[in-house]
């Protein structure tokens, strides 16, 4: 851990201020990229420390969450009242609080600075986005407000690092001044009809007080951009056009997290595919090789490849929420999540779980409201993901008859297909609905939100959130998930004896051989086609490759994965499956995604390209052919592949998502309950669909 | 007596009271719904909630639950 803010001679400094105010642009133009990111102890909020140095002193700056108040309502503003009052453990007392305030909407920004101001500390008012003010019409007579706050104001323009040499200099020489109290606060209030709660009694007297300081000091001007800022929003909030336009940012954002980020995914994947190469060449067959390749290289290709679609959702949001979209967004959104609980501020997150539920879950930083925060992170993980697509394809073409329904365009596998993803969607909405009767109940969560002025995004503060969102990502969870895909890869090689492998894969050859033979004798032509992919198998075993596809295969089965399977069994039986599908659900816990390679391992095809035209079909037909053991009854049949898609539907079977759960909540409880939780969902939605599908007779 | 919910889009209003004590009234307070101030409905979102305020200079987006408990005079 780095040394505590304020060791070593250091000045510590806590930068305050409303959200949408500039304070991060000012943070990036002060520290430059910050020293520290991480959680305050116990709690959700983040801590951000950067330092910097000015005429040979250095500078803590504390980037405190941003508050519209003191008053502690929320995490955020507890933790801003501790860190000013030095009450927060590891954080040293401010010398100094800058208060940011946004030029163009003085009037309540001033809120927070009043309370700052009486509490004593030395204060420095920065009035940020001052360039966008003077666009904007609005002429503010700092010198005058810094007589009448009592305390220096500078004006600053972060980007093109206007006054902030100033602002240093204000920094430097405000340690063991006090501001006077806000003269005229104590008039303001002995003025105040007492009749009012006392709640509305401060909120009149500051705001009374801050008109008093603000008459004369800001003019007011009618400009050019301050109505085409009327016009932008009277067409973006509008009920058609608004509509329209926020459809197309959503299908635009979404659609190039899905396309646009696949060929990177696809370069990251190619390039471990190489790396796993060369290793192969370089190093000695065994398990050592066995370890590098299929446990850690495969780990940290795993990690690496989510970089792409969380840089991308990050720079999509870090765009919106720089032009002040993000919160129109929750505006026209709200009404759609209110039903189940949730604001609007969960439409990005959920929305964004559909190509995949890690930078779903990251965006849900966007959400203040704890609460909203928590579920929303529950239920990104029932959104389906890209990886659960090629599983959904697969199985749609393979055992879902291709017949019309209704329409000669519409076809069953499709409306299957879309059913999966609806699955998804109902599931969470009535999990959303019993947990915030449950779990998450308590008083409704108010929706009182600033729909911030149009301004362009500043570049340098998108590209912030793009690194910290990826490095956080890649610091705190990559670590993880690669340690968890070692462990993976020794429950699915070992115990590993050459021994019983030659003796299972010899057995299954004489099986298979009986088999063939007992159809022979009967000679019905049912017989002959069952025939065939029985010779198939057998001939596959006399190649090499397919002896060691076989051979991988048995390794798989007598693994501790393998065992786990068999061991399962009665669980899986109800779902309709046999084992083998067990095996393969149980070693898609950690990755839904290797579910068809495994599926290829465990049914002798070797690592199959499910990707490929070619693979893809040979699993199909490899699948088509499989019978229970000992029987020749068919173990694909619809009502079994429904089961299988609903389970993979609704199963939390990924490490990665569980780990940033983990990551983004603090504790370990939430991705034990999201996982228990999803898993019993994805057995009961299995069970039924497999009982209903079969009564039904389909 | 009638609420802000109950304000055409497009008029503006004087805020007489908050109703409540609790963290949402007091919210609301800062955000600058304070009694005596003027308010203007500017729109709704495309479904009729939540809606869109302009107060004290700037825009601010409230449910209309909660705009129910903001007393005003035309």
């Amino acid at each position: 851990m780095a040394p505590a803010a304020g060791s070593s001679g250091a000045l510590t400094v806590a930068l305050l201020g409303n959200p949408n105010t500039g304070k991060s642009s000012l943070f990036s133009a002060l520290a430059g990229i910050p020293t520290r990111v991480g959680n305050y102890p116990g709690v959700t909020v983040e801590e951000k420390v950067g330092r910097f140095a000015y005429r040979g002193r250095s500078i803590d700056l504390i980037d405190l969450p941003g508050t519209y108040s003191l008053a502690p309502k929320s995490p955020d503003e507890v933790v801003a009242v501790k860190v000013l009052h030095g009450q927060m453990p590891g954080v040293a007392a401010p010398d100094c609080v800058v208060v940011v305030a946004d030029a163009t909407n003085l009037e309540r920004n001033l809120y927070l600075a009043s309370q700052v101001l009486e509490l004593g500390l030395p204060t420095v008012v920065a009035l940020t986005l001052g360039d966008v003010a003077t666009e904007k019409g609005i002429r503010i007579n700092v010198a005058e407000l810094a007589k009448r706050l009592g305390c220096p104001v500078v004006r600053v323009v972060a980007p093109c690092r206007e006054g902030i040499e100033a602002l240093s200099e204000q920094i430097l020489a405000a340690p063991g001044t006090s501001p006077p109290p806000p003269v005229g606060l104590e008039a303001q209030r002995a003025k105040v009809d007492s009749s009012h709660t006392l709640q509305a009694q401060e909120a009149i007297a500051r705001y009374a007080w801050i008109e008093q300081v603000l008459a004369g000091v800001v003019h007011t001007s009618p400009t050019l951009t301050r109505s085409l800022n009327q016009q932008i929003d009277a067409v973006v909030t509008h009920r058609v056009w608004g509509t329209l336009v926020f459809a197309a940012t959503m299908l635009g954002m979404f659609s190039s997290i899905f396309w646009l980020a696949t060929p990177f995914m696809d370069l990251i994947s190619a390039a471990v595919d190489r790396l796993a190469d060369l290793a192969r060449a370089w190093l000695p067959p065994g398990a050592l090789a066995s370890l590098l390749i299929d446990g850690v290289l495969a780990g940290v290709g795993g990690v690496v490849v989510f970089v792409p679609q969380i840089a991308l959702l990050f720079f999509f949001i870090a765009i919106l929420e720089g032009c002040g979209y993000l919160s129109r967004a929750a505006f026209l959104m709200d009404r759609l999540l209110v039903g189940v609980g949730l604001s609007g501020k969960s439409f990005i997150p959920l929305l964004s779980s559909f190509a995949c539920a890690i930078p779903g879950i990251m965006a849900a930083r966007t959400i203040e409201n704890r609460r909203d925060r928590l579920l929303t992170i529950m239920l990104a993980p029932l959104m389906s993901c890209s990886a659960r697509l090629p599983v959904y394809l697969l199985l749609c073409g393979a055992f879902v008859p291709n017949v019309p329904v209704g329409f000669s365009w519409l076809r069953l596998p499709a409306l299957v297909l879309a059913a999966m993803y609806a699955v998804g969607v109902v599931v969470a909405a009535v999990v959303a609905w019993v947990l915030t009767r449950t779990l998450f109940r308590g008083p409704a969560q108010p929706f009182v939100m600033e729909l911030p002025g149009w301004r362009w995004p500043r570049m340098e503060v998108v590209l912030e959130r793009v690194r910290e969102a990826a490095g956080s990502f890649l610091q705190n969870a990559g670590t993880l998930i690669i340690g968890v895909s070692v462990v993976v890869w020794a429950l699915s090689s070992y115990p590993h004896n050459e021994l019983s492998i030659d003796a299972e894969v010899e057995a299954q050859r004489a099986g298979m051989a009986a088999a063939v033979a007992a159809l022979d004798a009967g000679g019905t032509p049912a017989a002959a086609k069952e025939r065939e992919p029985l010779v198939e198998q057998l001939s596959a075993l006399d190649t090499e490759e397919g002896m060691a596809a076989a051979r991988r295969g048995a390794a798989q089965r007598q693994s501790f994965l393998g065992r786990a399977g068999r061991l399962i069994e009665p669980l899986v039986r109800p779902l309709g499956w046999d084992w083998r599908i067990g095996c393969a659900a149980i070693a898609s816990f950690p990755a839904r995604e290797v579910v068809l390679g495994t599926l290829g391992v465990i049914y002798n095809l070797g690592d199959v390209d499910a990707g490929a035209e070619e693979g893809s079909s040979a699993l199909v037909r490899r699948l088509r052919a499989a019978t229970w053991d000992g029987t020749n009854r068919k173990v694909f049949t619809l009502p079994v592949a429904l089961s299988l898609m609903v389970f993979f539907a609704l199963c939390a079977q990924c490490a990665s998502t569980l780990v940033v759960i983990g990551r983004e909540t603090g504790s370990w409880i939430w991705p034990l309950v999201s996982f228990t939780s999803m898993t019993l969902l994805a057995w009961l939605g299995a069970f039924a669909t497999y009982q209903i599908g079969t009564a039904l007779g389909w | 007596m009638t609420s802000l919910a109950k304000v055409a889009i497009g008029s503006s209003a004087k805020v007489t009271l908050v109703n409540g004590t609790d963290p949402t009234a007091a919210r609301l307070l800062e955000m600058g719904l304070t009694p005596g101030v003027n308010v203007k409905v500017v729109g709704t979102a495309p479904l009729g909630d939540p809606l869109e305020l302009e107060v004290r200079g700037y825009r601010l987006s409230i449910r209309r639950t909660e705009a129910a408990r903001v007393a005003i005079s035309r």
